[in-house]
């Protein structure tokens, strides 16, 4: 673990001479997070101190109902001080009576999402805030409702509204409309593109997301445990699961104090590393199919299965592994997997190398690429953009190097970073992650130390603690927050995965593009959007006055296929 | 007795197209999977992708007669280009300007599929109607360029006096020029990689065509197959029609083994190239033009 030590001091003494007696207590949960605790009036002037003075860079805000236990609210904005391996968590109290707090998204394009969600979800409202449209409720969810509160119950289902749907960005003058979703052949999930063109030049667009909410969070702070939630975790993503089963354990073991094994580390960090290695694969093959260049994804893919067969020698599965529990790992790797990993790399190996030489190669993708899609870094930084975008544009971070965690203290891995900006620059980002992690599982399984696997946990998990981590995704950095509570669970689970604030960066890249090019800087960005929309439950229904049930669909569905078969 | 030979030729080719070109497609397929590492398709899938599609309903997004007709009209501008160019003998049907009716047939199915596009009310038809008017401009001064040279060399505006100048004198540089010409013009018109724009399925989810389905996709993607063996057979008949014996059943398999080659060069463009934007393809024929400007030059001293 790195030692936030003497910077977190100067944090302390910077917000002390901005702040003077807006700080209400300063505390120390892990030796690399400060929890600083604010009157709410001063959140500008925080948030203005830890940018200027700081450099610091914006993760996501957390919104708490806190009524049953302090009978307020708590606004949680999240910061790290990358150079310093320090997190911040700047926590405002928000009186129950008049739930509003001065909106940071002014200082920070990056907070926008953050703060939206925050009222969608808990009902605090953002002064200032320069787009306050819904985000992520349903269109027929009606106002005044708050999914996250405490006294809202999982299951609740309330009434459908009417005229409840956030309205969309006006259309410029001059311009035409082009849609690209809810679904569309290339994005693999629901996400609503509304394309501002003017012939086939992109003007501008919005977005309109969050069409697959699982109800995640409200399930982990209302109906399971902490030892269940690993396994909700990995659900998140079909991708990246073992990643967001790692975050959540590693938050939990931070609020709680667990030391997990050493043996237990370098387990994780090998899984992590070959989840890279196959999302990278996948995501390469997808990018050729988007510029229609089939043989790319066919061979990629094909690369990557015996990848997956592995994991599955691993972990009894090819996805969704189920290996993380709080405390460490649930299965061990053995002499015997061990060779099989290092024989199935191999060739993996061989055949990356053949296919980036092909890649970097071919003429017809740079003219596709080069220049397409550009990210300006001074944006990029703003718009708080994570993972291989953020190292495409020159910004210099990697979760994996700021706040080391699993075994990357003694594993270390490259940063890969390019400064063009361009499509092109991340395509290389990500071939030579995918060629470094090869690297990283080799010496991983090298360096492979004795010892149990999972550490006793003898006692409970106190309540109030907080805990917070991150972990490199393949798509960038994800965020998990847990403040612990009593029951066994945790009171609040926030997930950011790495999608969210790359998806925020999306309308500057598609601006002054052709329509051509829409796709695949889209699919630059490796969007995950079920990862993004982890939250709140969702009824089925039309946003029509006629309401369906899930029957009379079915019914539908099997009457359909003829004229005037359908209802 | 002249006018039977001519009708049976006629017949002849446009059958030819018709029940050769969704196997050429199929091998086209099979190849592309080879090198996907897959096993892929059947050859004859083609075949059957018709018959389900020809079974299919019927639905209609647009209205008007051309709409309705426009699928049955496609096909039936390319069987009257299969008439127009030799296979294995001199082309059936032929008038003093043939190769001006060529370009002209040639460019009717793209005019109707952008027409169809235009009509079918949906934005994703109107880009792709036109990324299509788009290509058929900057491709078919391609194509009129490398057949022009051909009439300067032979003297003549007919193809089949052409084929037979070529025939008798040989292979020269000017005609190679041209050949070559033609041959980056068919992959465009073919709507292969890296020149389906006008289809782009990850863009425009199938451009034009998109609101076609049933029987009426099946006679545009048929109307698709055999221009694009009718063109090859055009290819392979003007700019390499040697060996010539003046047989027809050894000449006409000669030619569909050439016409084989050169759809296997085209598939094998098309799998190892990613699609351009449409400006830069536009770019890009625009430069073949003027490069085969150059062919015409050697024509015009002889060579």
């Amino acid at each position: 673990m790195a030692k936030g030590n003497g910077d977190a001091e100067r944090v302390e003494e910077v917000l002390g001479e901005r702040l003077g007696r807006g700080i209400i207590a300063v505390g120390r949960p892990q030796p690399d997070t400060l929890l600083v605790t604010i009157e709410p009036g001063t959140v500008l002037a925080a948030t203005q101190a830890l940018l200027d003075d700081l450099g610091a860079r914006f993760l996501v805000s957390v919104g708490t109902d806190r009524r049953p236990i302090s009978g307020d609210f708590a606004v949680t904005h999240l910061f790290s001080l990358d150079q310093s391996h320090l997190y911040v968590v700047l926590e405002c109290p928000v009186a129950s009576e008049n739930p509003e707090i001065d909106s940071i998204t002014p200082l920070i394009p990056g907070a926008a999402w953050s703060e939206r969600e925050i009222r969608d979800v808990v009902g605090v409202s953002t002064r200032g805030h320069p787009d306050p449209r819904r985000l992520l409720l349903p269109d027929d969810w009606p106002e005044g409702v708050y999914p996250l509160r405490r006294d809202f119950p999982y299951n609740e289902r309330p009434p459908a509204a009417e005229g409840t749907r956030p309205a969309w960005v006006p259309t410029p003058e001059g311009a035409s409309v082009v849609t690209l979703g809810p679904f569309f052949p290339v994005l693999e999930e629901p996400s609503n593109w509304r394309l501002f063109v003017e012939g086939e030049t992109v003007v501008g667009c919005d977005y309109r997301g969050f069409y697959n909410h699982r109800g995640v969070e409200k399930l982990g702070d209302s109906v399971m445990t902490y030892n269940e939630i690993p396994y909700l975790a990995e659900r998140i993503c079909g991708i990246c699961g073992f990643i967001h089963s790692t975050c959540y354990c590693q938050a939990v073991e931070r609020a709680a104090g667990i030391e997990v094994p050493r043996r237990a580390r370098y387990i994780r960090t090998m899984m992590l590393e070959l989840e890279r290695i196959h999302s990278h694969l996948l995501w390469l093959g997808i990018a050729g199919h988007i510029l229609g260049f089939d043989t790319v994804l066919m061979q990629t893919w094909r690369i990557r299965e015996p990848v997956m067969w592995l994991a599955e020698v691993i972990t009894g599965n090819r996805k969704s592994y189920g290996m993380n529990t709080i405390g460490g790992v649930r299965r061990d790797v053995t002499e015997v997997t061990k060779a099989r990993i290092l024989e199935v790399l191999g060739p993996v190996e061989k055949e990356s190398l053949a296919v980036r030489d092909a890649v970097v190669g071919d003429t017809t993708l740079h003219m596709r690429t080069k220049n397409v899609g550009i990210l300006e870094n001074a944006w990029a930084r703003q718009v708080c953009v994570v993972g291989p975008p953020a190292r495409g544009s020159g910004v210099r971070i990697d979760a994996r190097i700021d706040h080391p965690y699993a075994a990357y203290d003694e594993v270390v891995p490259r940063l890969c970073a390019h400064d063009e900006g361009d499509i092109w620059a991340r395509v290389l980002v990500r071939i030579e992650e995918l060629l470094d992690s090869i690297r990283l599982v080799r010496e991983a399984a090298a360096g492979l130390p004795d010892g149990p696997i999972v550490a006793e946990i003898t006692e409970e998990i106190p309540s109030g603690r907080i805990g917070v981590s991150t972990v490199e995704a393949p798509r960038g950095e994800a965020v998990h927050y847990v403040l612990t509570g009593g029951d066994n669970r945790p009171w609040r689970w926030r997930v950011r995965a790495p999608t969210y604030p790359n998806l925020q960066a999306m309308p500057a890249m598609a601006a002054g593009g052709n329509i051509a090019d829409i796709p695949i800087t889209l699919g630059s960005l490796d969007p995950c959007f079920s990862c993004t929309e982890r939250m709140e439950t969702v009824d089925v229904r039309s946003r029509n006055v006629r309401v369906y049930s899930p029957a009379e669909l079915l019914a539908m569905s099997r009457r359909s296929g003829r004229p005037g078969g359908g209802s | 007795m002249r006018t039977i030979v001519v009708v049976g030729l006629a017949v002849l080719n446009a059958a030819i197209a018709l029940l050769l070109s969704p196997l050429l497609e199929g091998l086209m397929r099979k190849l592309k999977a080879t090198i996907h590492s897959r096993i892929g398709p059947p050859v004859t899938q083609p075949y059957l992708d018709l018959l389900k599609l020809l079974g299919k309903e019927d639905l209609r997004t647009g209205r008007g007669f051309l709409y309705a007709a426009a699928p049955a009209l496609t096909l039936g501008s390319v069987l009257v280009l299969a008439t127009l160019v030799p296979m294995g003998a001199a082309p059936p049907l032929s008038f003093a300007g043939d190769i001006i009716v060529v370009l002209y047939v040639a460019a009717m199915s793209a005019v109707l599929v952008m027409l169809t596009g235009f009509g079918s009310a949906s934005p994703y038809a109107s880009v792709g109607s036109s990324r299509e008017m788009m290509t058929l401009l900057t491709v078919e001064p391609v194509m009129a360029v490398a057949l022009v040279v051909g009439a300067v060399k032979a003297g003549t505006l007919s193809t089949a006096g052409i084929l037979a100048w070529q025939v008798e004198h040989g292979p020269s540089i000017s005609m190679v020029i041209a050949g070559v010409a033609f041959l980056l013009a068919l992959q465009a018109q073919a709507g292969k990689l890296p020149f389906d724009i006008p289809e782009a399925d990850q863009e425009i989810m199938g451009g034009s065509l998109i609101e076609q389905s049933g029987p009426r996709l099946a006679l545009f993607r048929w109307a698709m197959w055999a221009k694009q063996l009718v063109l090859a057979f055009l290819l392979v008949e003007l700019f390499v029609p040697w060996p010539r014996v003046g047989i027809l059943p050894f000449d006409l398999m000669l030619a569909l083994v050439k016409v084989s080659l050169v759809l296997v060069v085209v598939a094998l463009v098309d799998v190892v190239n990613p699609r351009l934007r449409i400006d830069q393809a536009m770019g890009y024929y625009l430069r073949v033009a003027f490069s085969s400007l150059a062919a015409l030059a050697f024509a015009v001293i002889g060579m």
